[in-house]
């Protein structure tokens, strides 16, 4: 009679995979049981819960092509959606569908509907299902949707570069003068980084919580914005802390630092051009000049952001121009995404990644202060730095609200 | 008769143009709804589809399913079981049951309405239409309604008419409310001679309305109306699909857009008479308007004169009125509500005028 443990073998292996199993069998036979009876469940609505999301609307019109309203819909229902009769502008008109019948769970279509809008003129479009539930779907303002053709695609990079990319290497122009300033005030410079960030970090938490409704529900754009934020959260942080480790010195930690917040404001600008490429794209804002001038105040400030933490290095030239495309040149990527391939869900995963990557860079810089302010504590300075930068973006924003 | 065109050569005539019949044919293909060919080729004869072209539903409704026909109802007249009574007044008779039913008010979406079927004595097999059965009597009928509610809510019958209290059909007077699985037999004398009308009078009032129960009900004056070529009962009305106590669609005698598809035949110079009834719940008002002629106007068909000679008029709710026209020339004339915005959700329709 032996009492010592056996020692790990394959068969035990696979008796813990066994072991694993057995409540997926099971879960597998009561699903199917579910199926097969109802599980004496007898609530019925009178009608099947029915939900359509509207992804797109696309217009075109001559030359281009007819006049055309086409619709791109999602069934987000349990089950198969059928659209029965389409009513634009209180009048019945006729459509097709693309693929045609009935839209399955999850699926999409496109409902074709001949129309002769007018630019500048505002639609209601309901889309009703055979089950007598209606979807409506808004054109606020009417305009033919842009084309990837060459004049478009510049006219969108033109958007990302005066709203991203400009402002970021303007504010990096401040690198000289800046270097010239007390440890104290480039403290204080770093605190006012922060306040700028936790302030961007509320503002694109805001935007892609304000996306949120037009996200199809079963895509949980909540929880897409959590899935986004904490994972990149902590991803950054992990990469920092690797970098940490690696025993470089202080100033190339600093640069890290810098990268870090480069990151971050280029993907909370990613964020921002695809709701700037989406708005277009549905004619809800018209970037007038005043406009523009205002998101190059109020950006200038994220490269004041990405090179605070350096102002005591001497960074090559070569990659102070790679953290100004790091920080600006995503807003040109998002654009043309937005511009021509609009899609919530996707705006509200890449918000809430922003969200995350900024709030990270936040501890990033929180780390440095602690460590600036350990040898020569100057409380006042990082609260009236925090406050200076939040204050700052609240006051440039007023231009571009 | 011979030169009559016919129903599908017109249809011919329209498949013509070519944009169009590929357009409906298509669009009725992909949508999934099943039309038959003709209501799909009537679009191109009216001007064609496309970005401009008219107001169109994607096919046409199961007319047999929903257990009546637009058509139909214009000339159906429900004159009832006629006997005499013993002082030799004429009594007419009906009997007439509430039920649920399902119709199919816009090509596939069905619409859980309520209706007023005329049945014989035992009020078996209700088959239950949008409007409810044009009763018809002449002046001083005694006119007696077996009425059954085999529905599954309270309902009533109040007759537009001169009446004692307890026959008027609303609740607190005589019967009041009429139970589900209850009966209850209204009798009036028919008077005054007119075109009027008759509804369910439960609350919610609207709702009770707007989900099919009212219909035409015409007495005619004694000596009767001047003879003419065709008789119609048109009874205007809506459907509010979704319940937001707006209508989505609108209508001539229960389905959208059937005239529209289907004209209304008559010759040159044949007179017409129109009952007009207007029972639209949620809007303030409806209207009738008729191209390319003017019509004799007699509100109420109360007077055996006309009012006025015009083109186009305007009814409240329960507002009715009967017309008289004929047409000069062939070919095909639009009627429609001129509250645009009801034509295209459903009320136009066309006089096919044959030479």
């Amino acid at each position: 009679m032996t009492t010592k443990t056996a020692p790990p073998s394959t068969p035990h292996k696979l008796q813990t995979l066994g072991l694993f199993l057995i409540p997926i069998i099971l879960l597998a036979g009561v699903i199917a049981l579910f199926l097969r009876t109802g599980g004496g469940l007898e609530f019925q609505s009178p009608v099947p819960v029915e939900e359509l999301t509207v992804e797109r609307i696309i217009l075109t019109q001559p030359p281009r092509g007819d006049f055309l309203i086409e619709l791109v819909v999602r069934n987000t229902s349990p089950q198969a959606v059928t659209i029965a009769q389409v009513v634009v502008n209180e009048g019945v008109r006729p459509f097709h569908m693309q693929p045609a019948g009935s839209i399955s769970r999850l699926a999409t279509a496109h409902v074709y509907i001949p129309y002769g809008w007018v630019e500048g003129e505002a639609y209601g479009i309901t889309l009703f299902s055979t089950n007598a539930v209606a979807f409506t779907a808004e054109i606020p303002v009417a305009m033919e949707t842009p084309t990837g053709n060459p004049a478009t695609f510049w006219g969108f990079t033109l958007i990302g570069l005066y709203v991203g990319v400009i402002p970021i290497f303007l504010g990096i122009f401040w690198l000289p003068a800046l270097r010239r300033l007390s440890r104290a005030w480039m403290t204080f410079l770093m605190a006012l980084t922060a306040g700028l960030l936790i302030f961007l970090g509320v503002d694109t938490l805001v935007e892609a919580i304000e996306q949120v409704p037009q996200v199809p529900s079963s895509f949980q754009g909540f929880g897409l914005i959590a899935i986004g934020a904490v994972g990149i959260f902590l991803l950054l942080d992990a990469i920092s802390r690797r970098w940490a480790g690696s025993g470089r010195n202080e100033s190339a930690k600093r640069f890290n630092v810098a990268f870090l917040i480069a990151l971050g404001i280029g993907l909370h600008n990613l964020g921002e051009g695809l709701a700037i490429g989406a708005a277009y794209n549905i004619g809800e804002i018209a970037l007038g000049t005043f406009l523009v001038v205002g998101f190059i105040i109020q950006n200038i400030t994220e490269g004041l952001g990405i090179i605070a933490p350096i102002l005591r290095d001497r960074p090559s030239l070569a990659s102070l121009a790679w953290l100004g495309l790091l920080g600006g040149g995503p807003a040109i990527l998002g654009t043309w995404l937005g511009g021509f391939s609009p899609s919530a869900t996707l705006a509200v995963l890449f918000l809430g990644i922003g969200t995350g990557a900024i709030f990270e860079v936040v501890y990033e810089i929180g780390k440095l202060l602690q460590k600036d302010t350990a040898a020569r504590p100057a409380p006042l300075l990082v609260f009236g730095g925090v406050l200076a930068g939040m204050l700052l973006l609240w006051g440039t924003g007023l231009l571009i609200k | 008769m011979s030169k009559r065109l016919t129903r599908r050569d017109f249809l011919k005539a329209g498949a013509l143009g070519i944009a169009g019949t590929l357009g409906i044919a298509a669009s009725t293909r992909l949508a999934g709804v099943s039309a038959p060919p003709a209501a799909g080729h009537q679009q191109s004869g009216h001007g064609g589809d496309g970005p401009h072209g008219m107001t169109m539903p994607v096919g046409e409704v199961d007319h047999a399913r929903n257990g009546f026909n637009p058509s139909q109802i214009l000339t159906d007249f429900d004159t009832g079981t006629v006997s005499r009574l013993a002082g030799g007044q004429t009594l007419r008779e009906y009997w007439i049951v509430a039920h649920n039913k399902t119709v199919e008010v816009m090509p596939g979406i069905d619409f859980p309405a309520w209706t007023y079927a005329s049945t014989g004595p035992g009020w078996h097999n209700p088959i239950g239409r949008i409007p409810g059965p044009t009763f018809r009597a002449s002046e001083g009928d005694r006119v007696r309604i077996h009425f059954f509610n085999g529905s599954d809510h309270p309902h009533t019958m109040h007759f537009h008419g001169i009446h004692a209290s307890e026959m008027d059909g609303v609740p607190g007077a005589g019967p009041g409310l009429i139970e589900p699985g209850q009966d209850f037999t209204y009798e009036f004398d028919a008077y005054p001679f007119g075109l009027h009308l008759y509804h369910c009078h439960a609350f919610p009032l609207a709702r009770h309305i707007a989900k099919g129960l009212y219909g035409a009900f015409i007495i005619d004056p004694a000596q009767g109306r001047p003879p003419v070529d065709h008789e119609f009962v048109m009874v205007m009305a809506g459907y509010d699909v979704d319940f937001d106590d707006a209508n989505d669609f609108y209508h001539v005698n229960g389905i959208p857009f059937h005239f529209q598809l289907n004209p209304i035949q008559i010759g040159v110079n044949e007179k017409v008479r129109i009952y007009l009834v207007n029972t639209l719940e949620f809007d303030l008002v409806n209207s009738f308007h008729l191209h390319a002629n003017f019509f004799d106007h007699y509100p109420t068909g109360t007077q055996l004169t006309p009012r006025d000679y015009t083109d186009t008029i305007i009814q409240g709710q329960a507002e009715r009125a009967i017309l008289e026209f004929s047409y000069k020339y062939p070919g095909i004339y639009m009627f429609h509500a001129h509250v645009t915005e009801f034509a295209e959700l459903g009320w136009a329709g066309h006089f096919e005028v044959l030479a």
